[in-house]
């Protein structure tokens, strides 16, 4: 009787995306990369809209922190969700080394009960972003940004 | 399986309805095992049975793709073996953690593969609703956290 599949394919890991996906932008940045190799050939555009996606997700950080420090009960319930938002945005870098980066939200939380709700929408609308930009890379990078956005929407429930 | 991910792999529409069989493969088993957890949830299978429908949903969806592109597409196992005794709601609710973990697995290796960007909305649609019940059962089976950074990437 077969076992039910195990949440790791055969042959694919966590570090393997991520060798792949540097790889990638490091040939790119090269401009070195490798003929018919389809996860290699990263465009321009791929690579920016990666980098943007680093900012989108230091946004996110910078909520998480900000909601924190309008509601200090609020900080110590998201302390888990947070910490994710940041291994997150680790990966993020890592698949995007040399990516310069403005948080592109500089909006303030409301004090009290309305940060949380505030919150939430900055999750939700960042797992938007990162699905939207999935669907536009390919290979490894897609698999990140799509993972990441999954996670995040995971995270939007536990914010109601 | 060969590993095909490692930077070396060509990506084209093998690879990609390959990537869409082995999630067509991972529903098969979530509707199977979804009959498990629901038998085991005597007080309540309510949330079993709408995890359950959506999964038929996705394999009914996917099926469909794969004929339409000449693909065969991979049918049920007669059984599978569960990987824990489910002798309560707990043991349940783990057990559809297990389920929707495999099925995001199986979506973040054909958001990996494909070619196609229709096939990346389907299955980033696919991987965010795995982990939105996935995190329901986590609560239900007490497992912390409850969300995952990750979902369908492993943990190495």
């Amino acid at each position: 009787m077969p076992p039910i599949p195990p949440s790791r394919p055969p042959g694919f890991s966590r570090r393997t995306l991520l060798v792949a996906s540097a790889a990638g932008l490091a040939l790119l940045s090269a401009a070195c990369t490798s003929p018919g190799d389809e996860r290699e050939q990263v465009t321009s555009e791929q690579a920016d809209e990666l980098a943007g996606q680093v900012a989108v997700q230091e946004s996110l950080v910078a909520a998480f922190a900000a909601a924190g420090a309008a509601d200090a009960g609020l900080a110590a319930a998201v302390a888990e969700l947070a910490a994710q938002a940041g291994e997150q945005l680790d990966r993020l870098r890592a698949a995007a080394p040399g990516s310069s980066t403005v948080p592109t939200s500089s909006a303030a939380p409301p004090a009290g009960a309305g940060a949380r709700t505030w919150l939430r929408a900055q999750v939700a609308s960042t797992a938007a972003s990162h699905a939207a930009a999935c669907l536009e890379q390919s290979g490894a990078r897609a698999a990140l940004l799509g993972s990441i956005a999954a996670g995040l929407r995971g995270q939007d429930g536990r914010l109601t | 399986m060969a590993d095909d991910t490692a930077g070396t792999g060509e990506l084209d529409t093998g690879t990609e309805n390959a990537a869409l069989n082995e999630a067509l493969a991972a529903s098969h088993a979530a509707v199977w095992g979804y009959g498990v957890v629901g038998a085991a949830l005597d007080a309540d299978p309510t949330p079993a049975a709408a995890s359950e429908e959506a999964h038929r949903d996705l394999r009914d969806r996917v099926t469909a793709l794969l004929v339409e592109r000449t693909t065969e597409p991979v049918g049920p196992k007669g059984g599978y073996a569960v990987p824990f005794p489910v002798l309560s709601a707990v043991d349940a609710a783990a057990l559809a953690v297990v389920l929707e973990n495999g099925v995001a697995a199986a979506w973040v290796r054909v958001l990996d593969q494909s070619m196609e960007r229709s096939t990346r909305e389907l299955a980033v649609a696919a991987l965010g609703d795995a982990e939105v019940r996935a995190v329901g059962w986590r609560t239900a089976a007490g497992q912390t956290p409850v969300t995952t950074a990750f979902p369908g990437l492993p943990a190495d």
